[in-house]
């Protein structure tokens, strides 16, 4: 028996297999069956995301006298450490666009109506966690842009009514910047955010797998016409 | 929709093409990581500084003299200082000999008796000559020595390739 059939037999992987990569898709011509693939670049430019993040902790120090250090060491001193750190340092801005753009087709398209409603709000979850990937991580260089922007940013958070001293305090692990705030930041980077990414993603993923595609949006008079070649309603 | 296009058909073509650009991305970033993480195996050591024990002409010929000297060390991102010391032998006042100031029995600091020209160390009882030899006592070899140049009137050692020759040393004696 081979290994494939061995594993089917007992994982009934041909059965995932075919309903994850060989489900029916709405069909879409011309450059509007592009837009179906940007949750795909999303998925593509997060795992990107993991690779090179976890190569990059493992030289990263989140410390104010070493951060920076340590990040000129990768880029400097470890093999092929410039272009790691480029992919992580663009793949998070491509990725930002990626998916506020896979935002927008859901939402002009009106991919978000019933039934995929629950599907929308793990969507919205997740653009809101890729944004605190992108807000974290941006300190962890610990450079003069890396820093005042993170001042700005918690000072932001700062103006919250009523709990926002409290928010401030909390986001920078006291009431100024400093290493309090760059073990947060880091610890929200590679803990925090990637446990609810997961599990926002596996609710997404599977609400996208059951529910199908949603079909692009025709105008009034295709569907009419559409309808009318169908038998008379009675 | 599935028009002959010489045998092979158009799902069939897309399939391979997805899967020959997956593999070239995957191949690209696959190797690029691949590098980054066997990284400490492709860089080989780093070059020793030279540090800077005193000017050549403050050493009298044939007596050891001790020098103290800071040695800044930089590994990856961590800078660290240590104290460290050595002894200085020069017969001709231009070739000079920078020795460990450690027994090579069990590391202890060694001193120059004048009376009688020899090192000792007060361990366990290991004489060394002038030159290094080894004349009683457990130690198992000869004083280690540093990397020595002179520059511009200047003695210039390597502190941190002793440690790797000596280390290279003991594992080529532990296989022997």
């Amino acid at each position: 028996m081979s290994i494939p059939e061995w594993l089917r037999e007992r994982t009934g992987w041909d059965k995932i297999w075919d309903a994850l990569f060989a489900r029916r898709i709405p069909e879409a011509k011309g450059w509007k069956s592009w837009l179906f693939t940007l949750g795909s670049l999303c998925i593509f430019l997060l795992i990107l995301q993991i690779v090179t993040g976890i190569l990059l902790a493992m030289n990263y120090v989140p410390s104010p006298d070493h951060a920076w250090d340590s990040v000129r060491y990768i880029e400097s001193h470890v093999v092929l450490g410039g272009f790691i750190r480029g992919l992580h340092h663009w793949g998070a801005y491509f990725l930002v666009v990626a998916v506020f753009l896979h935002l927008l087709r859901v939402y002009f398209m009106g991919s978000y109506k019933y039934p995929r409603e629950a599907t929308w709000v793990a969507g919205v979850f997740l653009f809101v966690i890729v944004v605190g990937f992108a807000f974290t991580g941006y300190l962890l260089p610990w450079d003069q842009k890396a820093y005042w922007a993170t001042v700005v940013g918690t000072n932001i958070a700062g103006q919250t009514p009523l709990a926002g001293k409290y928010l401030l305090e909390i986001l920078r692990g006291g009431p100024n910047m400093g290493p309090t705030t760059l073990t947060r930041f880091y610890a929200f980077h590679v803990l925090l955010l990637p446990a609810l990414l997961i599990a926002a993603l596996a609710v997404h993923l599977f609400l996208v797998v059951w529910h199908g595609i949603s079909e692009p949006p025709r105008p009034r008079r295709e569907l009419e016409a559409a309808d009318s070649e169908k038998e008379p309603r009675p | 929709m599935e028009e002959d296009t010489g045998g092979i058909s158009r799902r069939t073509f897309l399939g391979r093409s997805i899967a020959a650009i997956g593999a070239l991305i995957a191949a690209v970033v696959g190797g690029a990581g691949f590098g980054y993480f066997i990284s400490p195996v492709l860089r080989g050591e780093g070059q020793d500084e030279w540090i800077d024990v005193g000017a050549a002409s403050s050493f009298p010929p044939g007596v050891p003299t001790q020098v103290e000297f800071t040695h800044r060390q930089r590994e990856a991102w961590v800078t660290t200082e240590r104290k460290n010391s050595a002894w200085i032998l020069t017969m001709d006042g231009k070739n000079f000999t920078v020795y460990d100031p450690h027994c090579t029995h069990l590391g202890c600091p060694y001193r120059w008796n004048s009376q009688t020209h020899e090192f000792e160390c007060p361990c366990h009882g290991g004489v060394f000559s002038v030159t290094g030899k080894v004349l009683a006592g457990p130690p198992p070899r000869p004083l280690d020595h540093y990397p020595v140049k002179v520059a511009d009137g200047r003695i210039l050692v390597q502190v941190s390739a002793l440690r790797a020759a000596a280390l290279k040393a003991k594992d080529s004696k532990a296989q022997a």
